[in-house]
C-alpha cells in the first residue's frame, strides 16, 4: 500500500514513525508541524519554537518566513532533557544551550529564498530527529533576475 | 505555569573556539599592486598569483636539490557543524591568497577565513548561510576570494557578492547578483581590477543565461553586465534559433575566474557549455558565446573578440578553464588554452586569431579539429535513447583546474584527464531550477589514467609527461626553484622537476586533490600551501574514486628551519 500526501500524517502515526522508539528508534526528520513567522512593522520576523516532552522535535519543525532578513526566535525546551540548537546565520552560526525547561532567544540573519536546516548537536539528537527547517519564501530582487521572459517552473 | 530557566541569547559559534576574531592590518592592496604582483613573490595577491594566469612564482628557496626535505609546517581543518548535505559539501576548491603573512581562503559550505600563514592559526572566520536547496551541479564549493581595498570579496552559493572587512571578517556590503529560483549560483573566485570586482555566474546545467558582471569595489553597485548568450538582434544572436526560446536558457556561464591584460585592458573569460548540454536539436546553430574565450573590455563590458572552441557543443565541453597569457620571443602577445575537447589552442590575444591548435590528450573520438581550426564532429548523442561513448568525457581532457606556465622553461604544465563517458540523449522540457541536460550520462569507472604534460606552446611539442594511474584533477603550480607541484586524486602532493618531469618529493594528504596550490614566503621562509578535498562532482570527472578517502584540510609545507 502506498501513502498519498494528504494522509501522510496519519500514515506516519499508524506506522509508528512519528515518535521515538516505536517502529524506528528515533523519529524521522521534519515530520513535525509547520508554522509561520510574524513580521514587525520594521520587517523583523519573530517566531517561537518549542521542544515538546519526549518527542525530539522542534515545534514547529518547519518555520516559514515571508522573506529573507532578520529573525528573532524564542526557543523553549519543554522536554525533561538537555538539548541545544545550532542555527544558521550569516556571519557565523548561532549556538544556544537549552537545558530542561529553559527559554532563550536567538537573533539570526538569513537570505532568501531557500531552505535552511538547523539541529541540536547534543548527543545524537540530530540523528534521532531533532532537526528543524527554516524556509524562506519570495523572490530575489528584480535587479538580480535574468534578462529574459518568465520561464516555466516545476 | 512553567518556571523556565533563562537560556539567554544565542551566541556566535566562533565564541566557542580559539579564533581571535581579527587579523593584523596588512599593507594596502590595490590595483597597481596586483598588476605588479610578480614583483613581490612573497605574496600571492590574486587568484592565479598574477593577472596573466601563469601560476608561476619567482620564489626559489625550495628547489630541485632540497625539495625532498619539505615537511608540513601546519595543517588547517575546515570542520563541520550542523546538518550535512553530503560528501560534496566538504571539499576545498580554492586558491589561497596571501598578503604580508596573512592567508585568506574560502572553503566549502560558505566559509571564509583569515589564517596566520606561518602557523595556521585561525584569525577570523565568516560563514555565509546559503540555503541547502540551491541548485548546484558540482558540489557545495567555492573557488576562492579576492583581496584588496581593505576588503575580502566572496561570491556565495546563493549568488550574493559580499565584501568583508579584511581585519575582522565582518560584512561590509552584500549585493544579490543571481536568481536562485532560476538555478543560478555562485562558486567563482572574484577578480579585483582597477576599482571593480569582476564576478561570473554559475548555473548552466539548469538552463540559466550566463553572464559576467563588474561591481564597484567600494559600494557593491553593479557597473556593467555582459550576457554571454545574445538576445535576438544582438551580435551573435544569428547563431541561435531565431524563432525559439533557446537563447533564454543558453548557458555559457562564467564560473571560472578570467585572466586580464592590463595593457590591452581586456578580460579573457572562458564560457560554459550551451544548455541543454547534450541535446543540440533544440538549439541549432553555433550557439555563441558558449564554449569560447571571450575578450571583454574591462571598462565597458563590451565583447572585443571571441574564439569558439566547440561550436554547437554536444559533449558538455565547457571552455570556462583559464586562458594563460604569455608572450612569444618575437613579442607577439599570445594566450594558451587547454580545452575540455582535448585540443590545446594558442591565440593572438590582441584579436583572437588562431595561432596554433594541437591535441594534448591521447584519446579523442568525439571529433577532430584541423590545424586551421576547422571542427568536424564525429560521435555525438543525436538519436533518442541510443548510448554513445566518447573521449574525452564531459569532464574533459582537462577540467577547470589550472595549468601553469614557467617562463624559465617556456613550458605549460597541464593536468590531463584520460577518462571517457557514455551519453544517451533523453529530451526533456525546460523548467526553471531543474537540471537541463538532455541526456543520461555515465562517466567511465574503469579504463582511465592521467598525466602532467609539459608542453611547449610555441611548437605544440610535449617535452615530457609524468604519468599517473589516475586522471589529474588538480591545478599545477610552478616556481623559479625549477619545480612543478601537483596534487593527485589519491592524495599525494608531488613535486616534479620542471625540466624533466622526474618526481622529486611527495606527501600523502589523506584526501584527493581538486584545488589550486599557491606559494608565498614570510620572513624569508618559503611555504607551499595546498587545499585538499575530494567530493565536488567526483561523479562527473572520476567516479572510479567516488569511494576514496575524502577530507577538507589545508596543508602548508616548508623546509625545516634548522
Amino acid at each position: 500500500m502506498t501513502t498519498t500526501e494528504s494522509d501522510r500524517e496519519g500514515q506516519l502515526a499508524a506506522a509508528g514513525l512519528d515518535g521515538q522508539n516505536r517502529t524506528a528508534l528515533g523519529r524521522l526528520l521534519n515530520t513535525g508541524s509547520i508554522g509561520h513567522a510574524e513580521e514587525d512593522a520594521d520587517g523583523t520576523m519573530r517566531a517561537t519554537i518549542r521542544i515538546p516532552e519526549d518527542e525530539l522535535r522542534y515545534d514547529p519543525s518547519i518555520l516559514i518566513l515571508p522573506h529573507g532578513g532578520d529573525l528573532v526566535l524564542t526557543l523553549i525546551n519543554d522536554d525533561k532533557n538537555t538539548h541545544c540548537a545550532v542555527l544558521p546565520c550569516n556571519g557565523d552560526p548561532k549556538f544556544i544551550w537549552l537545558v530542561n525547561h529553559a527559554k532563550g532567544t536567538a537573533s539570526i540573519n538569513l537570505d532568501g529564498p531557500g531552505t535552511y536546516y538547523y539541529s541540536s548537536t547534543s548527543g545524537n539528537d540530530e540523528g534521532r530527529g531533532l532537526v528543524g527547517a527554516i524556509v524562506i519564501t519570495g523572490e530575489v530582487p528584480d535587479h538580480a533576475k535574468l534578462d529574459r521572459p518568465p520561464q516555466p517552473r516545476p | 505555569m512553567t518556571d523556565y530557566v533563562d537560556a539567554g541569547e544565542a551566541i556566535s559559534f566562533a565564541q566557542l573556539s580559539n579564533v581571535k576574531g581579527s587579523a593584523p592590518a596588512t599593507s594596502a592592496v590595490d590595483y597597481e599592486r596586483i598588476r605588479a604582483a610578480a614583483s613581490e613573490p612573497e605574496n600571492w595577491l590574486t587568484y592565479y598569483g598574477t593577472y596573466d594566469g601563469q601560476r608561476c612564482s619567482r620564489l626559489d628557496q625550495i628547489n630541485k636539490e632540497n625539495v625532498k626535505r619539505l615537511v608540513p609546517a601546519w595543517v588547517f581543518q575546515a570542520g563541520a557543524t550542523g546538518m550535512q548535505s553530503g560528501a560534496s559539501t566538504y571539499s576545498f576548491e580554492a586558491s589561497p591568497i596571501v598578503v604580508d603573512g596573512i592567508m585568506y581562503v574560502s572553503g566549502p559550505d560558505g566559509k571564509a577565513w583569515a589564517i596566520d600563514a606561518t602557523t595556521g592559526e585561525e584569525l577570523w572566520r565568516y560563514k555565509h548561510a546559503s540555503p541547502y536547496d540551491v541548485s548546484l551541479c558540482c558540489g557545495n564549493v567555492n573557488r576562492g576570494l579576492a583581496v584588496g581595498h581593505g576588503k575580502v570579496y566572496m561570491y556565495t552559493l546563493n549568488a550574493h557578492l559580499i565584501a568583508l572587512d579584511a581585519t575582522t571578517g565582518e560584512k561590509v556590503w552584500d549585493t544579490v547578483n543571481g536568481d536562485v529560483r532560476a538555478g543560478e549560483s555562485g562558486t567563482v573566485a572574484p577578480l579585483l581590477v582597477k576599482d571593480m570586482v569582476i564576478c561570473g555566474s554559475s548555473g548552466g546545467e539548469f538552463g540559466s543565461r550566463g553572464h559576467l558582471d563588474a561591481f564597484d569595489a567600494q559600494t557593491g553597485e553593479r557597473r556593467w553586465r555582459r550576457y554571454m548568450v545574445p538576445k535576438p538582434g544582438e551580435p551573435g544572436s544569428e547563431t541561435w534559433p531565431d524563432d525559439g526560446e533557446a537563447w533564454q536558457r543558453g548557458g555559457a556561464n562564467c564560473w571560472v575566474t578570467p585572466t586580464y591584460d592590463p595593457e590591452l585592458e581586456l578580460l579573457y573569460q572562458g564560457t560554459g557549455n550551451p544548455a541543454p548540454d547534450f541535446d543540440g536539436g533544440v538549439r541549432p546553430g553555433d550557439n555563441l558565446y558558449t564554449d569560447s574565450t571571450v575578450a571583454v573590455d574591462v571598462n565597458t563590458g563590451e565583447i572585443r573578440w571571441h574564439y569558439q572552441f566547440t561550436p554547437h557543443d554536444l559533449w558538455d565541453y565547457d571552455s570556462t578553464m583559464e586562458n594563460v597569457l604569455f608572450d612569444a620571443p618575437d613579442g607577439r602577445k599570445l594566450l594558451g588554452h587547454a580545452d575540455k575537447n582535448g585540443y590545446f589552442f594558442v591565440l593572438d590575444r590582441t584579436n583572437g586569431d588562431l595561432v596554433r591548435v594541437f591535441p594534448f590528450v591521447d584519446r579523442i573520438t568525439w571529433g577532430e579539429i584541423a590545424p586551421d581550426g576547422t571542427v568536424t564532429p564525429k560521435v555525438y548523442p543525436d538519436e533518442e535513447g541510443v548510448p554513445v561513448h566518447f573521449w574525452p568525457g564531459p569532464a574533459g581532457g582537462k577540467e577547470w583546474t589550472h595549468m601553469a606556465f614557467n617562463p624559465q622553461t617556456g613550458l605549460m604544465y597541464v593536468p590531463v584527464q584520460e577518462v571517457g563517458a557514455t551519453a544517451t540523449r533523453r529530451r526533456r522540457e525546460f523548467k526553471e531550477s531543474i537540471p537541463y541536460w538532455g541526456a543520461g550520462v555515465a562517466v567511465d569507472i574503469e579504463d582511465f589514467y592521467g598525466f602532467v604534460a609539459a608542453i611547449d606552446p610555441l611548437t605544440g611539442e610535449e617535452k615530457w609527461r609524468w604519468r599517473n594511474e589516475y586522471p589529474m584533477c588538480a591545478s599545477t603550480l610552478t616556481t623559479a626553484g625549477g619545480l612543478v607541484f601537483q596534487g593527485t586524486p589519491t592524495g599525494e602532493f608531488v613535486a616534479l622537476d620542471a625540466d624533466t618531469g622526474e618526481k622529486l618529493w611527495s606527501f600523502q594528504c589523506g584526501s584527493g586533490h581538486h584545488s589550486s596550490p599557491s606559494t608565498f614566503s614570510v620572513d624569508g621562509r618559503q611555504y607551499v600551501v595546498v587545499p585538499t578535498g575530494w567530493g565536488g562532482w567526483i561523479e562527473g570527472f572520476l567516479p572510479g574514486l567516488l569511494g576514496a578517502a575524502a577530507g577538507d584540510a589545508l596543508f602548508c609545507f616548508a623546509l625545516p628551519e634548522s
